[in-house]
């Protein structure tokens, strides 16, 4: 019930708040229209005063929204700023577009984790192996980007930009697909030998059953708890649509909605938004409608014991060695200058000046790489602090907590990173707090599974029964119990938040130049990738480091001491 | 499932072993504390539960049920699963308010009382529970958790907090070394005797023992009975004492109540 208004209240506050972009918006809409209608007028007090009155800003927030939600109600979503025309048809072919690719990249996706987790079905083998799993944690626009510069412009194979025949689907579908079938191929790999191993199956093979049929028996047991996640992978595919869509000059929804954001074309912004989150909730309702129907009343009376998933285990030297191979390249990078321009060694190859050689004003490599740590990593610490401390509090308040998680959950951190970059404009703060608004919601249910565990032992009983006040079981039994594993969590995904972050520089929604953060250095240096491919791999190798680390660590440590609301809260967490 | 428990160490000061439910148990030795027949010498009940009504959501668990338990002595209440024994216990210690019905504890309505002003009465009424291990918290040393309830009273001092520490452990039967383990280091029945000490630490009158013995090995049974045994013989103290083992019920009460369906028979 609590969930529900919850759930409600998140979607309404989304709405208003994709309603009000024009009066949010830090940069004034006026002066950048005007800016984009004609070029040579004088941007004086009238004629911005004129483009408000044209546009409604000078009514006010409350008008506005309700103009807006009018419109919405009648399939209007306004005219765009800059085009003139209407939005919702531009929307409509963006969406068909996205629709193609996603269905594409949806096939590649099954191809590829049936492919990784037949040998765990057919031969009870557990987990698909380290590689399989960096290639989950890769994210898309590095992906996209790989097979870009070795794909289409090395090889020559396959059209690298545009949207007018079947080969052009090929590398975006494959950049979007291949990732997304990883991580499924993964947890089901995952999950099924520990369903292999229950009584039933020994049972039904004693009785002579087919194999094919406990495969499929099994296959149908070990699904159902996976299915959130799938849909949380389909989430992901309109985030990385944006992407992917970016690197390809694919005009499908995601470019759009880039293109609106950094024109602040914002009716257009608004339509795309509105219609990649109403992707995202359909990906929630129907993973939510599918388990039902899969698990049917077992899952109302929480009666039905799920089987466990069993992650490759990693050995620590793994983390470890990758974790010294970054620290190592940062150090040395840290200690040379990253700001000095060299215009007579621009793209130079790699020498002993130049390690990893200079970029396109001829600055060294490895120094904007150690530097770029600092904002790339740091921030990533950051955000990770403040959604720990975020899901430690809601933690507490599982229902409400629930109910946001579902709505932010539809929304992945690229489209955040456009909404918030919208308001404030881009930029390194932006970026941050896009990526914590939707870095929170797995360490607020690990919080709420392992707060509810701690409540519910009988230890705590005994502290009332002495008459302990709340406070004192809060701060001393309740708090010690969730505070450390919700840390270490944080702390694993530390990684993976510096990807996310690495992603939104690299669409130019993050840090702005000449920061050296790595996904805006990847940007930067893959207009180059032909003539100087050390100094596109670089940023690009450093990345992918980090999503290994990010994959090795966390087969490491949750290997040790955990117990299965945590491991359930942590898988649902990926 | 049950093994009848030896029936010869569990008789104290080598009284005739009496295995029946009247009152005739040897009475504590010494201690002025504890009246030598409670049921006769105290007319006034320690605890008086009076019609008595839990309630969980729409189901009704225990429905009307009303006894006295008297200083030193000790009330078994016995009944299948799902009876309603554990709801009792529950709904007399006020961990799950009852729906109506009285709890008299020594003469104050519990029931009336605010969460807060119960806080000073908690102490008086300790509960000892079925699982050693999850009564106890797996992150603290037993040392710490036997301490707790003087600091929670903010009756904790040096060198008296310590000392009150040692004298609990031995009174419980542990090796005063034990002391700085965690719980899951010990085994079940040293767990069972570190909860004990820990209800003991602030001197109550009255323990209520939801299934004290029912997840030990067998062979630990009679120890931790005959530890109950020896600490009301010395302190004087009051048990409530639910179990399903009848035998178990039998050997330690000076009467035995029924439950059936929320409801005491007869």
């Amino acid at each position: 019930m609590r969930t529900t208004a919850a759930r409600a209240a998140a979607l309404t506050a989304v709405l208003a708040l994709t309603g009000l972009l024009p009066w949010l918006s830090g940069t004034d809409p006026a002066l950048s229209l005007l800016r984009a209608r004609s070029a040579e007028q004088e941007p004086t007090p009238e004629a911005l005063a004129a483009i408000r009155t044209d546009l409604g800003l000078d009514t006010g927030p409350v008008a506005l929204l309700g103009r807006w939600a009018a419109g919405l109600l009648h399939g209007d979503l306004g005219v765009s700023w800059v085009s003139g025309t209407e939005v919702l048809p531009a929307v409509l072919a963006g969406l068909r577009v996205s629709l193609t690719l996603m269905g594409a990249a949806a096939a590649v996706a099954l191809l590829t984790g049936a492919t990784l987790a037949a040998p765990a079905a057919l031969r009870g083998r557990a987990g698909t192996g380290t590689a399989a799993a960096v290639l989950a944690a890769l994210p898309e626009f590095l992906l996209a980007l790989l097979l870009l510069i070795s794909a289409g412009v090395w090889l020559g194979w396959l059209p690298t930009s545009g949207w007018t025949g079947p080969a052009h689907l090929v590398l975006p579908a494959l950049a979007l697909g291949i990732p997304a079938g990883a991580l499924l191929g993964r947890l089901v790999a995952e999950a099924l030998p520990a369903v292999l191993e229950e009584r039933w199956v020994e049972l039904w093979r004693g009785a002579g059953t087919s194999r094919r049929y406990v495969t499929t028996a099994a296959l149908r047991r070990a699904l159902p708890p996976l299915i959130p996640q799938f849909a949380m992978v389909a989430v992901g595919l309109t985030g990385g649509a944006v992407a992917v869509e970016t690197v390809f000059a694919v005009p499908g929804l995601g470019r759009t909605v880039l293109g609106a954001a950094k024109s602040q074309d914002l009716p257009l912004l608004q339509g795309a938004v509105l219609a990649l989150l109403m992707l995202g909730l359909l990906a929630g309702a129907v993973g939510a409608a599918v388990r039902r129907r899969l698990l049917g009343p077992a899952l109302r009376d929480a009666s039905l014991t799920l089987p466990t998933a069993r992650p490759t285990p990693v050995p620590p030297a793994v983390p470890l060695a990758l974790g010294a191979v970054l620290l190592a390249t940062i150090g040395w990078g840290l200690l040379r200058e990253p700001y000095a321009i060299h215009t007579t060694a621009r793209l130079a190859a790699p020498s002993a000046a130049h390690p990893l050689g200079t970029d396109a004003l001829g600055r060294d490599v490895l120094a904007r790489l150690g530097h770029g740590a600092v904002p790339t990593i740091g921030t990533a610490a950051a955000v990770c602090l403040l959604a720990c401390l975020i899901g430690l509090l809601l933690g507490f308040l599982p229902d409400t907590a629930t109910g946001f998680a579902d709505v932010t959950n539809a929304l992945p951190p690229v489209v955040a990173g456009i909404v918030v970059a919208a308001v404030t404009g881009p930029g390194t703060g932006a970026a941050a707090l896009a990526v914590t608004l939707t870095a929170w919601p797995p360490l607020a249910s690990h919080a709420a599974a392992l707060t509810q565990e701690v409540r519910a032992s009988a230890f705590l009983t005994a502290q009332r029964a002495m008459g302990a006040s709340p406070l004192w079981i809060l701060s001393r039994h309740v708090l010690p119990a969730v505070a450390g594993p919700v840390a270490r969590h944080a702390v694993l995904r530390l990684p993976g938040t510096a990807l996310a972050l690495a992603s939104l520089g690299f669409l130019g929604l993050g840090a702005q130049p000449p920061t050296p953060e790595w996904g805006l250095l990847l940007n930067e240096s893959a207009d180059y990738a032909e003539r100087a491919p050390v100094a596109a791999l670089a940023p690009a190798a450093a990345l992918a480091l980090l999503a290994a680390l990010a994959v090795t660590l966390a087969a490491t440590t949750t290997r040790r001491r955990t117990t299965t609301s945590q491991r359930k809260a942590l898988s649902l967490a990926r | 499932m049950n093994p009848p428990v030896p029936a010869q160490p569990l008789t104290v000061a080598g009284s005739p072993g009496s295995d029946t439910s009247s009152p005739a148990r040897p009475a504590p030795i010494g201690k002025p504390l504890a009246p030598a027949h409670a049921a006769s010498a105290a007319p006034q009940p320690l605890l008086s539960v009076r019609d008595l009504v839990v309630r969980y959501g729409s189901t009704t668990a225990v429905d009307g049920v009303s006894f006295d338990i008297h200083a030193g002595e000790t009330v078994g209440l016995v009944g299948p699963s799902g009876c309603g024994k554990s709801s009792t216990a529950a709904a007399i210690l006020q961990l799950h308010r009852p729906h109506s019905g009285e709890v008299r504890f020594d003469d104050v309505d519990l029931t009336a009382l605010s969460e807060r002003q119960l806080r000073p009465i908690r102490p008086r009424l300790q509960p000892v529970f079925q699982d050693p291990y999850g009564s106890l918290s797996p992150r603290r040393r037993i040392q710490d958790q036997i301490a707790e309830p003087l600091r929670v009273h903010g009756r904790w001092s040096h060198p008296a907090g310590p000392r009150r520490v040692a004298e609990l452990l031995d009174m419980t039967g542990l090796n005063p070394a034990l002391g700085s383990r965690f719980p899951h280091e010990l085994s079940g029945g040293q767990c069972q005797r570190a909860g004990i000490a820990r209800a003991l630490a602030n001197t109550p009158q009255l323990l209520i023992l939801d299934e004290p013995i029912s997840a030990l090995d067998a062979s630990l049974r009679a120890g931790i009975l005959n530890l109950l045994l020896d600490l009301q013989d010395s302190l004087g103290l009051s048990y409530l004492f639910i179990s399903h083992d009848l035998t178990a019920v039998r050997h330690l009460s000076n009467r035995t109540l029924t439950m059936h369906d929320g409801r005491i028979d007869g």
